[in-house]
């Protein structure tokens, strides 16, 4: 089983893993902006300035490379389905007939001027009605990538549920590893500053909100995608698909047990009066943040991969 | 830790969940079937495959034993159906060549054959 080298080849799969973490990144970030940052920070300015320029820096240079590697996408695609380089490829009129012909090229059309009216939302984010437009943008840009991939082809009415199911398990994605990356900053921020174990504690609480929510919305519409894709044990054990879902579990596990030692250990500990228990619990929020981000990173390579081979359903059929 | 309490779930509900539903173009079944002969010549050739494909990049040609095309050329897809036109043919063994792009891009390819006469 040639996983990196994958039917599409190792530049598809560092494409897609790149596009897909990058997206969720830019799409993260605004998320915990609007749920996580902006309500703790109504009344922190001084501590909500550095960290909205911090963050605007994060959400400009992971839009940059998602508009980038999703152009490098349609390009890949186009030289893979005509079998020509890359030049060939654009000048043949191939790259016209996969923006123009197949849903793949019509869907990344739109995720471009979804890219776009994004660029603008940040260029004017100190109003609410872009911020919201931004946040309303980005969500739109992680969730269509369903729309390029294995759901996209699922036929009948069981597509709409494979859809729907894959829209979700985006979104949640983005939220909660994309958001993984302002959390590690605010907090990085935090233990230069003494006194304000309060507001990342409050950061911490909403944060782990959005988390719980993230990882049920992530295991409902990961097991609705495993049953359509892989649809068995056996399948799941015996196919190269199955067993590298199953590697992406386990590092789902692992990220999962970071948060759980975040919640259930070292968030109770930043309420607790002593300044030094504060500043150890937040190193450790800071640590694990940074290992998560690590996993999350990782687990988009895979998926990466898992999207250019062959499901394992039709395999054992 | 009841986060992780979820994860021993998972492997659980992987157990039941059975499925009869593919992913990827691959043939599901074609008229005249895989292998089949039939009495009359058939005027076209129709595949239905598992997944959506995409027309633009979907092709099947149908030749016969002397290897000669028999299908008129532009094969029309609609959803998970390809079919495509035959010219008047004897009796004899047909090729039928089929290469296929799923709306998730990814092409399949493969081929069967099918006998007229009695």
């Amino acid at each position: 089983m040639d996983w990196f080298g994958a039917a599409d080849g190792g530049p598809m799969v560092a494409t897609r893993a790149i596009h897909f973490a990058a997206t969720a990144i830019v799409t993260g970030t605004l998320v915990f902006q609007a749920v996580v940052a902006n309500p703790a920070l109504r009344s922190q300015e001084a501590a909500a300035k550095p960290f909205r320029t911090q963050t605007r820096y994060v959400a400009w240079i992971s839009l940059a490379v998602a508009v980038i590697s999703g152009l490098a996408w349609v390009l890949l695609l186009t030289m893979s389905l005509s079998d020509e380089s890359l030049g060939e490829a654009i000048t043949s009129g191939a790259l016209r007939d996969v923006l123009n012909l197949t849903q793949f090229g019509s869907v990344s059309q739109i995720r471009l001027a979804l890219a776009i009216l994004l660029a603008f939302c940040l260029a004017f984010e100190r109003s609410a009605f872009w911020r919201w437009l931004g946040l309303g943008a980005a969500v739109g840009l992680i969730a269509s990538i369903a729309w390029t991939g294995h759901a996209a082809s699922t036929p009948h009415k069981l597509g709409y549920l494979h859809l729907g199911a894959d829209v979700l398990h985006l979104t949640a994605a983005a939220a909660w590893i994309g958001g993984l990356v302002p959390l590690a900053l605010l907090l990085g921020a935090g233990k230069h500053h003494q006194g304000r174990a309060g507001l990342e504690l409050d950061v911490v609480r909403r944060f782990s909100a959005l988390g719980i929510a993230s990882v049920a919305t992530l295991i409902l519409s990961g097991i609705i995608n495993a049953w359509i894709l892989v649809g068995s044990f056996h399948a799941l054990v015996i196919t190269g698909y199955g067993q590298l879902l199953m590697l992406k579990l386990a590092v789902f596990a692992a990220m999962l047990a970071f948060a759980a030692i975040n919640r259930l250990s070292l968030m109770p500990r930043l309420a607790l009066p002593s300044a030094d228990t504060q500043q150890d619990a937040l190193r450790g929020l800071s640590r694990n943040t940074l290992i998560e981000i690590g996993f999350g990173l990782f687990l988009f390579a895979v998926v990466g991969v898992l999207g250019t081979l062959h499901p394992a359903a039709h395999l054992v059929q | 830790m009841r986060l992780l309490s979820l994860i021993a779930v998972i492997p659980l509900l992987f157990l039941f969940a059975t499925g009869e539903v593919g992913a990827h173009a691959f043939l599901d079944h074609a008229e005249p079937r895989v292998g089949n002969k039939v009495a009359a010549p058939p005027r076209e050739v129709t595949l239905w495959f598992t997944q959506k494909l995409e027309p633009a990049f979907s092709t099947v040609t149908v030749t016969n034993a002397a290897g000669e095309r028999v299908d008129t050329g532009k094969a029309r897809v609609s959803g998970t159906q390809m079919a495509v036109s035959l010219r008047p043919v004897g009796g004899g063994t047909y090729h039928v060549n089929w290469r296929v792009l799923s709306v998730d891009t990814h092409t399949t390819n493969g081929n069967f054959t099918f006998q007229v006469g009695q």
